[in-house]
C-alpha cells in the first residue's frame, strides 16, 4: 500500500491491528476461509498447469508416430499430468470449497481445529512444491498410478519417483488434517437448531467427502511410506522374490484413486444440488434420499477399487464382487440424478452461469457413469481395460465433476468469497466452448478404445490401426476446451477486482452462509438465527416479508432481502 | 474389435449391452433434463410450488434402478462365464491338445514377449499357434508389469512379477493377429507388441521342430566358434 491511511480510516476499515502486508497475514492465517482460498486459487492455477501439460501430450499424440517429445518426456508429462489434476487441481478444489463454505453454512464462526487446517494447507503447498521443484533435477516417469516394480529402484533409479511419493504423501497428509478439521467443526459447532436433517446438502456432502479422505488418505500415505522404504532402505513390501507383492501396491493405491474419483463427484452433486435449488426456487427434490444416496456412493464406490484390477490376476470371485460394487452405484448416482433434475421440474428456472454450468456438469458426469458400466462387467473390461475408452470415461466424470461442476461451484460461491460476481457473459461463452471441447476430445477417444483398441500412456501411436483421425480431433477438441477453461481461470482472476459488486445475497439462496457479509467478517456472523427448517434464509425473508405487509406496503414474497 | 474367437465373441456381445445400457442412461437423464430446462426456464416473477418430494415415486424409481443394475450384473456373470470356459480342441485341432490345452509360456520382459513352447523351442514377438486348438498361455513377467493384449483374438490379461495369469483361447480363423501391450512399463513401451499366427495343426508342428532345429544349430554354430578360437 502506497499510501498510509488516516488513524480514522484506518480504525474503521479494520486496519488498527494490521502492521504486517496482506499477504503475509493470508499466509499466516488460520481462518478457514483464507485457507480456503488460497486452496481454491492454487487449484485453478495448477489446473492450467495441467492443461499445459495435457496439451504437450496431445500435440505429441496428435500424429501418428510422432517425434515432438521423447518417450522419456512423455512419461514425465504424463505422470505429472495426473498428479497436478488430481492432487493438486481437483481434491484442494473440492476440499477448498468445502472449507470454505461447510462452516459458513452451518452457522459456525470459525472451525473448531483451524491451526489443523493451517498446517494442512501448509503441507498441500509443500507437496506442490515438491512436484514441481522435481522438474530442476528429474521428475517422476511412471505413470499416473505408477504401479510397482516399476517404481521400484531396479527400474527407475533416478529420484523422479521419490519426489512424486513425496509430492502426493504431503499433499495427502494436507487433506487429512484439513478433512479432521472441517469434520471436527461439521459435528460440534453447528448452529442451534441446526439438526443433521436440516444441514445444507452441500455441507452433508463436505462431511461425507471429509470421512472419505479421512479413510482412504491414510491407505496411501501407508502405501507411499511402504514405496518410499522399499526405494531407499532395501525394503521388500512390493519386490516379488522377497516375500513382498506388488499387486499389494494395486490394491492400496485403488482404494485411494476410486475413492477420490467419488470424492470428486460428492462434491460435484453437492454443489448441483445447491445450485439447482437456489436457481429454481424450490427446495431440494427427496433431500433425504439425495443426502442418504452421497453417503452410500462414499462407502459403495470405494469397495468398488478392484474394477480398476480386472485384469490382474485376482481371484474371479473378487472381480465379481468389484463388478457388483461398481454396477450397485447405478442405484444411489441415478436417484441422484433423478431427484437433481426433479428439484427443477416445476421451478422458475433462472439461467444464470452457476446454474448453467451445474447442467452442463450434469449431463457430462452422466456420459462418464454410463461409460463406466461397460468397464464394470468383467469380460468387457477384458477388452476395454487401459484403452483411451477408459481415458474418456474418466475424463467424463471427473472433469464433468470437478471442472464443471466445480466451475458451477465457483461462479456460485465467487460473490460470497470476494463480494463480486463473476461475468456471465464471458461465463457463457466459456461453457459453450467448454462443452464443444469436451465432446471433440473425449467422444473420439471413446471410439478409438472401443473400436479399435488404442492402449493408454503411449507416447505414440503407429498408423495403419485405424485411429489417425481420431487422435488428431482428439487433439483438436482438448485444445478447445482448453480454451473455454482458461476463459473461466481469466473470468475469476478479472472479476475478483473488477466484478460488479454483488450484496450478502445475490441469489436468493436458502442457506446460511448468504446471511453473512461478501466476503465475510473473520468471525463470520455478528448474529445467528435459530434454525428451524433446512432453509433458514427463506425462513428470515418471509418473515421480514410478513412483518412489513402488516406495518407497511406488501412486498413480493420471492424478492430476496438485500 | 473383430472378435475371431469364442471367447472374444461373447467379450464382443458384452461391450454391445454395454454400449445399450449406457445409452438408455444417457439418453434418459439427458432428455429428462433438456425437457426440464426447456419447459421451466425464465418462469419468472411466480413462485414456483414449494414440492419437497414424494414418496411413492421415490420407490418407484429406486426400483427401476435396482432393476436395470441387477439385469446388467446378470448379463455380465453369464458371458463373463461364457467368455472364461476352457475352449476344446477340434477334430482339425493338434492331437496332443484333445485332453488338456495346448500350454506356452509367454514372457513379457521390458520391452517383448517371449514364447516358450512345449517342445523347448522358444521365440521372441511372434507367437505360431494351431488352428481348432485350445491354447492356454501362462503370463508371466521377469520384470515389471506387462499387459499382454491381442483384441481379437482373446483380449488383455496382465502379467505381474510372482504370480502367473492363464489367458485360453481357441480360433478357427487361420491368419495373423496383433496387439500392443497395454500397462505402461518404461520408455519403450509404446513400441511393445506382439503377434499371433494361426496356421494348421501339421504346418504348426513343423514349424515349432524346425524352430527347434534353427535354435540347436544356431548354439552348435555359437560354441564351435568359441571353442574354435574364432570369437574371443
Amino acid at each position: 500500500m502506497s499510501q498510509k491511511p488516516t488513524p480514522e480510516v484506518a480504525i474503521s476499515a479494520g486496519y488498527a491491528n494490521r502492521r504486517r502486508p496482506r499477504w503475509v497475514e493470508l499466509a499466516t492465517s488460520a481462518d478457514h476461509k483464507d485457507i480456503g482460498r488460497i486452496l481454491i486459487a492454487s487449484s485453478l492455477g495448477f489446473l492450467v498447469i495441467a492443461l499445459l501439460e495435457l496439451l504437450l501430450m496431445r500435440l505429441q499424440l496428435a500424429i501418428p508416430e510422432n517425434t515432438f517429445l521423447t518417450p522419456v518426456t512423455f512419461n514425465r508429462m504424463l505422470s505429472n499430468y495426473g498428479a497436478t489434476a488430481v492432487f493438486l487441481f481437483a481434491i484442494p478444489l473440492a476440499l477448498g470449497l468445502f472449507y470454505y463454505v461447510a462452516p459458513l453454512q452451518v452457522g459456525a464462526r470459525g472451525t473448531a481445529l483451524p491451526r489443523l487446517g493451517q498446517i494442512g494447507m501448509a503441507l498441500f503447498v509443500a507437496g506442490a512444491t515438491a512436484l514441481y521443484a522435481a522438474f530442476l533435477f528429474t521428475p517422476s516417469e511412471a505413470g499416473v498410478n505408477p504401479l510397482s516394480p516399476l517404481t521400484e529402484v531396479a527400474f527407475l533409479a533416478n529420484n523422479g519417483v521419490d519426489a512424486w511419493a513425496t509430492a502426493t504423501g504431503l499433499a495427502t497428509l494436507g487433506f487429512v488434517l484439513i478433512a479432521i478439521d472441517l469434520l471436527t467443526t461439521l459435528r460440534k459447532m453447528r448452529a442451534p437448531g441446526m439438526a443433521w436433517r436440516r444441514v445444507p446438502v452441500f455441507a452433508w456432502a463436505a462431511a461425507v467427502g471429509s470421512w472419505l479422505v479421512l479413510f482412504v488418505g491414510p491407505v496411501l500415505l501407508a502405501a507411499l511410506t511402504m514405496l518410499m522404504i522399499d526405494r531407499n532402505y532395501d525394503g521388500i513390501f512390493f519386490a516379488d522374490g522377497s516375500g513382498g507383492a506388488p499387486l499389494l501396491w494395486q490394491h492400496l493405491s485403488w482404494i485411494f484413486f476410486t475413492g477420490s474419483y467419488m470424492l470428486i463427484l460428492i462434491f460435484a452433486f453437492g454443489a448441483i444440488a445447491e445450485i439447482f435449488a437456489t436457481f429454481s426456487g424450490k427446495p431440494l427434490f427427496n433431500r433425504g434420499v439425495v443426502m442418504g444416496s452421497l453417503a452410500a456412493i462414499a462407502v459403495i464406490g470405494t469397495l468398488a477399487w478392484m474394477q480398476n484390477m480386472l485384469t490382474a490376476p485376482i481371484g474371479i470371485g473378487w472381480m465379481y464382487f468389484a463388478m457388483l460394487m461398481s454396477l450397485a452405484l447405478i442405484v444411489p448416482f441415478g436417484l441422484i440424478m433423478f431427484n437433481l433434475i426433479a428439484t427443477l421440474v416445476g421451478g422458475a428456472l433462472r439461467m444464470r452461469a452457476p446454474l448453467l454450468f451445474a447442467i452442463a456438469a450434469i449431463s457430462m458426469i452422466s456420459i462418464g457413469l454410463a461409460a463406466e458400466i461397460s468397464h464394470s462387467m468383467v469380460a468387457a473390461a477384458w477388452h476395454l481395460k487401459n484403452t483411451t475408452d477408459a481415458t474418456a470415461a474418466t475424463h467424463f466424470a471427473l472433469v464433468g465433476g470437478a471442472v464443471f461442476g466445480g466451475f458451477a461451484a465457483l461462479y456460485f460461491w465467487f460473490p460470497k468469497m470476494t463480494g463480486r460476481t463473476m461475468g456471465e457473459s464471458l461465463a457463457r461463452i466459456s461453457l459453450w466452448t467448454m462443452v464443444v471441447g469436451i465432446l471433440v476430445a473425449f467422444v473420439p477417444l471413446f471410439l478409438a478404445g472401443g473400436e479399435e483398441g488404442q492402449v493408454i500412456d503411449a507416447y505414440k501411436f503407429f498408423s495403419g490401426e485405424g485411429v489417425d483421425a481420431y487422435n488428431l480431433i482428439a487433439s483438436i477438441g482438448t485444445l478447445i476446451l482448453a480454451i473455454g477453461i482458461v476463459m473461466t481461470v481469466v473470468n475469476a482472476v478479472q472479476s475478483r477486482v473488477g466484478g460488479p459488486v454483488a450484496g450478502h445475497d445475490p441469489w436468493g439462496g436458502d442457506t446460511l452462509e448468504w446471511l453473512a457479509l461478501s466476503p465475510p467478517d473473520p468471525h463470520n456472523f455478528d448474529v445467528l438465527p435459530d434454525v428451524r427448517s433446512p432453509r433458514p434464509m427463506r425462513d428470515i425473508r418471509q418473515a421480514i416479508g410478513q412483518r412489513s405487509a402488516r406495518d407497511e406496503s406488501p412486498a413480493r414474497e420471492s424478492q430476496p432481502v438485500a | 474389435m473383430a472378435p475371431h474367437s469364442p471367447a472374444t465373441d461373447q467379450i464382443d456381445t458384452l461391450l454391445w449391452v454395454g454400449f445399450i445400457a449406457a445409452a438408455i442412461a444417457v439418453i434418459a437423464i439427458n432428455a429428462a433434463l433438456f425437457y426440464a430446462v426447456r419447459k421451466y426456464r425464465g418462469q419468472r416473477g411466480s413462485e414456483p410450488r414449494q414440492v419437497s418430494g414424494g414418496r411413492g415415486i421415490q420407490f418407484r424409481v429406486g426400483a427401476v434402478l435396482t432393476v436395470f443394475a441387477a439385469l446388467i450384473f446378470v448379463v455380465g456373470v453369464i458371458f463373463t462365464d461364457k467368455a472364461r470356459e476352457t475352449p476344446s480342441t477340434g477334430s482339425e485341432g493338434l492331437a496332443s491338445a484333445k485332453e488338456e490345452p495346448l500350454a506356452i509360456k509367454a514372457t513379457g520382459q521390458q520391452w517383448l514377449w517371449r514364447y516358450d513352447y512345449p517342445n523347448g523351442a522358444f521365440s521372441y514377438y511372434k507367437l505360431v499357434v494351431p488352428s481348432d486348438t485350445a491354447v492356454e498361455l501362462d503370463l508371466v513377467t521377469t520384470d515389471v508389469v506387462h499387459t499382454w493384449n491381442v483384441p481379437d483374438l482373446a483380449g488383455k490379461r496382465d502379467a505381474v512379477p510372482g504370480k502367473t495369469t492363464k489367458i485360453l483361447f481357441s480360433t478357427d480363423d487361420e491368419g495373423s493377429y496383433t496387439g500392443r501391450s497395454a500397462t505402461l512399463s518404461g520408455q519403450a513401451y509404446a513400441a511393445m507388441g506382439t503377434e499371433v499366427e494361426v496356421v494348421p495343426a501339421a504346418e504348426y508342428e513343423d514349424y515349432i521342430e524346425q524352430l527347434k532345429a534353427d535354435i540347436e544349430e544356431a548354439q552348435a554354430r555359437v560354441v564351435g566358434q568359441i571353442e574354435s578360437g574364432d570369437v574371443p
